[in-house]
């Protein structure tokens, strides 16, 4: 039972929830004209960390790729030289390619998997199972990249691992996971895909929670079963979602580092080489940290770009209820 | 907030940004010497800063020989600090961070692989202080081949002290070449001796079993198969200077005539025939199922493969008689013999000792470390197992292998004598550019036909022109 003072406190409460700062004071100003200063007050915390962690480092970072440092000796101006090697640099070049054909193969996989894994989650199991999935399919993405990478160059080793040990019960030769240009590419890929579907699944999940039963209550009256209910319904009303999985997909495994580094170290040859094992390595192997950032300035700029293209062509694809 | 009355209790804006401030503050004290760095050992109170590679259960084990220091010194405080790191390529960029970030140690352990980028940027030379203390260092180098000090001599000056080392000589398994019905191979071996010694490994054991593992890195990979064969991947030049050394501590060495200033690696040479010629050589062995095709990097797993009986024979140094015998091997489950010949019988080694840095602050102090550290007192308290090869010639004895093996445990220091032109890691002061250049086209060059490893050999030149073309 509420007492009258506390009933007091909650009315209180109340007016101030609902508009204290519009409310003139006994001056007859504002709460926002009396203290202008305490907005700021608040956000500072904020404002400050994010300049210093942030915003900082980015201005620095950008400028940086206008000088020639090896953290040792003092910078010097270069201009746009640190851009004209990177660019040239076959390396570069390479590892960008590698990352664009990893980012296509590796986003479609993690898409697929996830959305499929999601409806058949979703409509096929009892809700108990379902909630066991949703934890399970998520795990690997808790897990260390490097971590997992170290535990899967033992399995796909191809002497001893246990991979191929498994595929010589069945009568298949042991397969060179690691040390072919294919053969890595795929070991990346698959154990990239493994440890991040799980975001993207449970990001579908959402989505598919949201989708109205009577949307396909409608549909099934429309003579729609099966794939044909996802094609024409599920789809499009998941598109806001795909949406921001696929951005959130595709800026992640632009900057795919951990995986290649730990298994393969970016071989054989150039093969699984990506654009930021190259900052890593101009940065703290070859102390060019001038080139290193340019290539950071270029990787930004071309996930700004893809970003910005994903968002221009959802004006035609997404569908809002 | 439900009050102890069981009435809300009103916290006013003030109260909580009160104690928001008060937790902030609070924090920050708390935070302190982490926020500052003071927490960092030897920042803050003036001790010298001692930086290996390794784990805090290593810094540990050092602390007995901190001690014995500072009973010979107890006016310098000294403070270890272990730096975890994957291997000295990742070492050594650990240090530049801290460099970076103006915490640099006083002095760093560092190993062949680094020594040139330490020469070259960050450290401080040691002649002033050998040429001091002359009559002091004469035992030292006297029990030290002169091999190991010409690793660390740069542009006629020498750096570090070697403390430790390693040539890359071929450990066998026993069992597995009794299963072949082959003896202990000669000192003199073949390469051709060697390709035969695995063709029968393989055909008494033909699964699960490897005849000969090796690993993509710049010590024990390729290297040690171009020495042999008198090439490298990298032009090897020597530097003039250096005199003063060798006349003033190895007078009476018959090699004192080949010493000098110290390497150098200025230009790439995989196009050299004779490089084609060795890679030939591994592919075939990988293309016959006698050699493994390399991972980059790897090596994590190989004691325990070894150990395991499941591999024949792999290239390695003394570091690894302590780690089979923790693995379970037995002395006569193993044994180890040089490196097979080619042209030559040249060798492959690294060594490691202590660098001064320039930024040191007290570089009085930090000598005194690096002197005592080569002392024999301080090097038989670091060394109580056979984990690595000992620098000091006196201290690679029976009692440092007794019942850990293997059999021919001389052959570990025998190879600077038997063969004095064996040489350092090539390492320039470019050397991790030069590293990843050389692992990343080897598994290409080992894993195809003729014409991809022309084309990876070719890629090998291009990568090294491209890491070397700024010289120091």
């Amino acid at each position: 039972m509420s007492t009258a003072s506390e009933t007091r406190v909650r009315s209180k409460a109340v007016r101030g929830a609902a508009g204290k700062a519009e409310r003139p004071g006994r001056d007859g100003r504002s709460g926002r004209e009396r203290q202008p200063w305490l907005p700021w007050v608040f956000l500072a915390p904020t404002i400050v960390g994010m300049g210093i962690f942030t915003v900082l480092p980015i201005i620095a970072s950008v400028a940086l790729a206008f000088f020639r440092w090896d953290i040792i000796s003092a910078p010097s101006f270069v201009g746009f030289d640190n851009f004209a090697e990177v660019v040239q640099d076959p390396t570069v070049r390479v590892s960008f390619l590698n990352t664009i054909l990893f980012v296509v193969v590796a986003v479609a996989l993690q898409l697929g998997l996830a959305l499929g894994l999601a409806i058949m989650v979703q409509e096929k199991l009892p809700a108990w199972l379902r909630v066991f999935f949703r934890s399970a399919f998520f795990f690997p993405l808790i897990l260390s990249a490097a971590s997992v990478s170290i535990f899967m160059r033992y399995l796909f080793n191809e002497q001893f691992g246990v991979v191929n040990w498994l595929l010589s019960l069945v009568g298949i030769p042991a397969v060179p996971w690691l040390t072919t240009p294919g053969g890595s590419a795929a070991v990346v890929i698959l154990v990239y895909v493994w440890q991040n579907f799980g975001f993207s699944f449970l990001l579908f999940i959402g989505g598919l929670a949201s989708i109205p039963v009577e949307t396909y209550e409608a549909a099934s009256l429309d003579g729609a079963t099966g794939w044909r209910k996802h094609l024409h319904v599920t789809l499009p009303l998941l598109s806001p979602t795909t949406l921001v999985a696929s951005v959130m997909a595709i800026i992640n495994a632009l900057q795919v580092f951990d995986q290649p580094f730990v298994l393969t170290r970016g071989g054989p040859g150039d093969s699984t080489r990506t654009a930021v094992m190259v900052i890593f390595e101009s940065a703290f192997q070859r102390l060019e940290f001038g080139q290193a950032s340019a290539i950071g300035v270029i990787l930004t700029l071309i996930i700004m770009a893809i970003t910005a293209a994903q968002f221009r062509l959802s004006k035609r694809f997404v569908f809002y209820q | 907030m439900q009050g102890s009355n069981g009435t809300l209790r009103d916290i006013s804006r003030r109260t909580a940004l009160g104690a928001l401030g008060v937790g902030i503050v609070g924090a920050t004290v708390a935070s302190w010497p982490r926020l500052t760095g003071t927490d960092i050992p030897g920042r803050g109170d003036n001790s010298l800063s001692i930086a290996i590679m390794g784990t805090a259960a290593d810094a540990a084990a050092r602390q007995k020989v901190v001690d014995a220091f500072a009973k010979v010194h107890p006016d310098i405080k000294v403070k270890v600090q272990a730096i975890q790191a994957v291997d000295w390529k990742d070492f050594f960029t650990k240090i530049l961070t801290m460099v970076a970030a103006g915490t640099p140690p006083d002095v760093v352990y560092v190993a062949t692989e680094g020594a040139q980028l330490f020469a070259e940027k960050l450290a401080h030379p040691l002649d002033d202080y050998l040429r001091r203390d002359a009559d002091h260092m004469r035992e030292y180098f006297a029990d030290v081949h002169p091999s190991l000090v010409e690793a660390f001599m740069y542009k006629g000056s020498l750096f570090q002290l070697p403390i430790d080392w390693n040539a890359a000589n071929m450990y066998y398994n026993t069992t597995a070449l009794k299963q072949a019905g082959l003896e202990r191979p000669a000192d003199d071996w073949t390469y051709l001796d060697f390709r035969n010694t695995l063709a029968a490994m393989r055909k008494a054991r033909p699964s699960d079993f490897t005849p000969y593992y090796w690993t993509n890195r710049l010590f024990g990979g390729v290297v040690p198969w171009l020495y042999a064969n008198d090439t490298s991947f990298l032009k090897e030049t020597k530097s003039a200077g250096g005199r003063w050394l060798w006349d003033g501590f190895y007078a009476n060495d018959p090699t004192r005539g080949m010493r000098s200033g110290g390497y150098q690696w200025l230009e790439p040479n995989a196009n050299d025939p004779k490089v084609f010629e060795s890679f030939d050589f591994l592919r075939g062995l990988v293309k016959d199922g006698l050699g493994v095709r390399p991972e980059e990097g790897g090596g994590n797993s190989l004691v325990g493969l070894f150990a395991s009986n499941r591999i024949g024979t792999t290239p390695a140094g003394g570091y690894w008689v302590q780690g089979l015998s923790e693995a379970g091997m037995k002395q006569d489950d193993y044994d180890v013999q040089f490196f097979p010949k080619w042209r030559t019988q040249r060798h492959q080694f690294g060594t490691a000792g202590y660098a001064i840095m320039k930024t040191a602050k007290d570089k009085d102090a930090a000598w005194e470390w690096v002197k005592f550290s080569s002392s024999l007192e301080a090097m038989q308290i670091v060394f109580p197992t056979p984990n690595t090869t000992p620098a000091r010639r006196s201290m690679v004895n029976e009692r440092l292998y007794a019942g850990k093996g293997p059999r021919h445990w001389k052959v570990f220091y025998d190879t600077l004598d038997r063969f004095p032109s064996t040489g350092p890691i090539p390492a320039p002061p470019q050397q991790a550019a030069v590293e990843t250049a050389l692992m990343k086209n080897v598994s290409l060059a080992v894993s195809g036909d003729e014409r991809q490893l022309k084309s990876a050999l070719d890629s090998l030149q291009r990568d090294l022109e491209f890491a070397l073309r700024r010289q120091p």
